[in-house]
C-alpha cells in the first residue's frame, strides 16, 4: 500500500469515525524513522463540516508484518491510551482502534499530535549529550515526577485490570522476567553464555514487592515529547506504550535510569544523575527505591533490550522483514552483551 | 554474528533495490548506486568470517571449561565435571567455528550446574567465568565501528 493510498484509506476512515464530518482530506502524511517496532505515520487530516474547515494533527500506529515485539497485539495498549485520554498525565488522547484488515490491511490505532521534539539521546563531542545544562536540569525532574504521576494512576478505577494482575510477592517480577525468557526462547537463536548467566541470576534473585501499578514499560527519553528552549525544557508527552503492563512501578525506574538509554553521559536519561533522578522519583511517589529491585530490573532492562534485538533480528534472518534497521542489531548485540559483562560485575566499565 | 554475512548482504541489495533507488533523481547519482549493487552482488559470495577472533573464543571458554569442572568436581558434581571435561574433549577436533559454538553451549550447561550446587556459585568459579566473560564481551565488540543509531532514528 503505497502513501496515496494510505491517506485515502485513512481519509475514508475519518469520515466515518468523526461522524459529522462531510470530507476529510489527509495531507502531509510521513512515515516518522524514531520508532522501531510499530509502523508510526503522521499527518494533517482538513476536516470539512458544512461551510467550516478546521485542520487536526494526528499519528496513526500500525501493527508491522514483523518486528521487534511480535507477536503484536495493538488493543491493550490503545485501551490503556484511551483510558488515559482525560487523564492530566500528558499520553496523547487516543480516539480510535481498528482491526478490520480491510481498513489498513493490519491492526491500528489513531492519536492526537502532541507538541514537541522526540529528543535523540544522542552524545555529543564534548560528552554533555542532547541538552543544555538548564535544559536537563529542568527536564530531569520533571520527567521524574511525571514517572511518579503515571505510577500513581488508579489502574483499578480506569478499569485497566484486563492486563493482568500480578500476584503480590514475587509475582510482579516473576511474570515479567518469565515473559522476557520467553521471548528469548521463541527466537530459537544460539543463547551466549553471558546472556545465560544472567537468565541464571535474575532467576535467582526475583525481588518482592506488594506494590502493583501501571509500568509504561518504556518510559525513556527516545519516547517522550520535549520542548527545548536553550535555557531550559518541558516534558509534553509520554509516547510508545506498546509494553505497557501491570507491575513493580521501580521496572520503570530501573528502566528510564538505564546506561543504555544516557546519550554518553553519566547521567540518568541523559538529565540528572542516576541518584538525584531516583531522589527526586522519591521524593514525588513517597515510595522507598529499594536496591534489590532497582537491581533486579537494572539488569532485566539490558536482558530485555537483547530480547528485544534478537526477536528483530530473527525475523531478519527469516526473511519476514525487510527492514535493513532489524538486521543493524547483528552488531549492536555485542554491545549489549559488553553492557551485561559490566552490569554483572564481569567487567569494568570500559 | 547470528545472520551470515550473504542474508546481510541480500538485505542491503534488496533495501538499497526498492527503498532508495526509485526516490534518486540524479542520473549520476543513480548510477553510482548501481555501481554499489554491482559491487555488493559480487562480494556476497565472497565473505568468509575470520577464523582467529573464533579461536580465540573457543580457547578462552576451554579455560573457563576446564576450572569450572575441576569447581565442580570440588562442590560435588562429579557427574557434570565429567560432562563438562567430555565435552571439551570431543570438541577439539572441529573447526573453528564448530568449537568455539560447541564451548559456548557446554558453558552455558556448566553455568547451569554451577546454579544448582547447594552452596551457590562458589569464587573460583566466579573468578573462572569472569577470566572469560568480560575479555570476551571486550573481543566482541573491539572491531565493531561507532554505531549510526542514531542517525538511523533521526533519517
Amino acid at each position: 500500500m503505497g502513501e496515496r493510498d494510505l491517506a485515502a484509506d485513512l481519509a475514508r476512515f475519518l469520515e466515518a469515525r468523526l461522524g459529522d464530518a462531510s470530507r476529510v482530506r489527509v495531507q502531509n502524511l510521513e512515515r516518522n524513522t524514531e520508532g522501531f517496532s510499530q509502523e508510526t505515520f503522521s499527518f494533517n487530516a482538513e476536516i470539512r463540516r458544512g461551510r467550516f474547515r478546521e485542520v487536526r494533527d494526528y499519528v496513526v500506529k500500525r501493527e508491522p508484518k514483523a518486528g521487534l515485539l511480535e507477536p503484536y497485539d495493538l488493543e491493550p495498549e490503545f485501551r490503556v491510551l484511551h483510558a488515559l485520554s482525560d487523564d492530566p498525565l500528558p499520553s496523547p488522547p487516543t480516539p480510535w482502534f481498528e482491526d478490520d484488515p480491510a481498513v489498513l490491511e493490519r491492526p491500528f490505532y489513531v492519536m492526537e499530535k502532541l507538541p514537541g521534539e522526540v529528543p535523540i539521546p544522542a552524545g555529543g563531542p564534548d560528552g554533555t549529550g542532547p541538552f543544555s545544562q538548564g535544559e536537563r536540569q529542568s527536564l530531569g525532574p520533571q520527567v521524574a515526577r511525571s514517572l511518579a504521576q503515571l505510577h500513581a494512576i488508579d489502574w483499578r478505577k480506569l478499569g485497566l485490570e484486563f492486563l493482568g494482575v500480578p500476584a503480590s510477592g514475587r509475582g510482579a517480577a516473576q511474570r515479567e522476567l518469565a515473559r522476557w525468557e520467553s521471548r528469548i526462547e521463541r527466537v530459537e537463536l544460539p543463547v551466549p553464555p553471558i546472556l545465560a548467566e544472567a537468565l541464571l541470576w535474575l532467576r535467582h534473585h526475583v525481588p518482592s514487592t506488594d506494590e502493583i501499578t501501571l509500568v509504561q514499560g518504556d518510559y525513556r527519553l527516545g519516547n517522550l515529547l520535549v520542548d527545548c528552549q536553550g535555557d531550559r525544557a518541558d516534558l509534553l508527552g509520554i509516547l510508545d506504550w506498546e509494553m505497557v503492563h501491570l507491575g513493580d512501578p521501580l521496572e520503570d525506574l530501573a528502566w528510564c535510569s538505564s546506561e543504555l538509554w544516557r546519550g554518553g553521559t553519566p547521567w540518568a536519561g541523559a538529565m540528572l544523575p542516576p541518584e538525584e533522578f531516583a531522589a527526586v522519583y522519591a521524593a514525588a511517589s513517597g515510595r522507598t527505591v529499594d536496591a534489590e529491585r532497582m537491581t533486579f530490573y537494572g539488569l532485566l532492562t539490558v536482558v530485555k533490550m537483547i530480547a528485544i534485538m534478537r526477536t528483530g533480528l530473527r525475523a531478519f534472518g527469516e526473511g519476514r522483514t525487510r527492514d535493513l534497521r532489524m538486521a543493524i542489531f547483528d552488531h549492536q548485540l555485542p554491545f549489549l552483551y559488553a553492557l551485561l559483562a559490566v552490569v554483572r560485575g564481569w567487567l569494568g566499565n570500559p | 554474528m547470528l545472520i551470515p554475512p550473504e542474508k546481510l548482504v541480500d538485505g542491503c541489495l534488496e533495501t538499497l533495490r526498492e527503498e532508495v533507488l526509485p526516490y534518486l533523481e540524479k542520473r549520476s547519482a543513480r548510477g553510482q548506486l548501481y555501481a554499489v549493487l554491482d559491487v555488493l552482488q559480487n562480494l556476497r559470495d565472497r565473505i568468509e568470517e575470520k577464523t582467529a577472533p573464533l579461536e580465540n573464543e573457543a580457547d578462552s571458554a576451554r579455560m573457563a571449561l576446564e576450572q569450572i569442572a575441576a569447581v565442580l568436581r570440588d562442590g560435588g558434581d562429579a557427574v557434570a565435571a565429567d560432562a563438562v571435561a567430555a565435552e571439551v574433549a570431543s570438541a577439539a577436533g572441529e573447526s573453528s567455528a564448530d568449537r568455539a559454538a560447541a564451548l559456548g553451549r557446554t558453558l552455558v550447561s556448566a553455568i547451569e550446574s554451577l546454579y544448582a550446587l547447594p552452596s551457590g556459585m562458589p569464587e573460583a568459579a566466579q573468578r573462572a567465568l569472569a577470566a572469560h566473560l568480560g575479555p570476551q564481551a571486550i573481543r566482541d565488540v573491539a572491531p565493531l565501528k561507532p554505531s549510526l543509531l542514531n542517525e538511523i532514528s533521526k533519517g
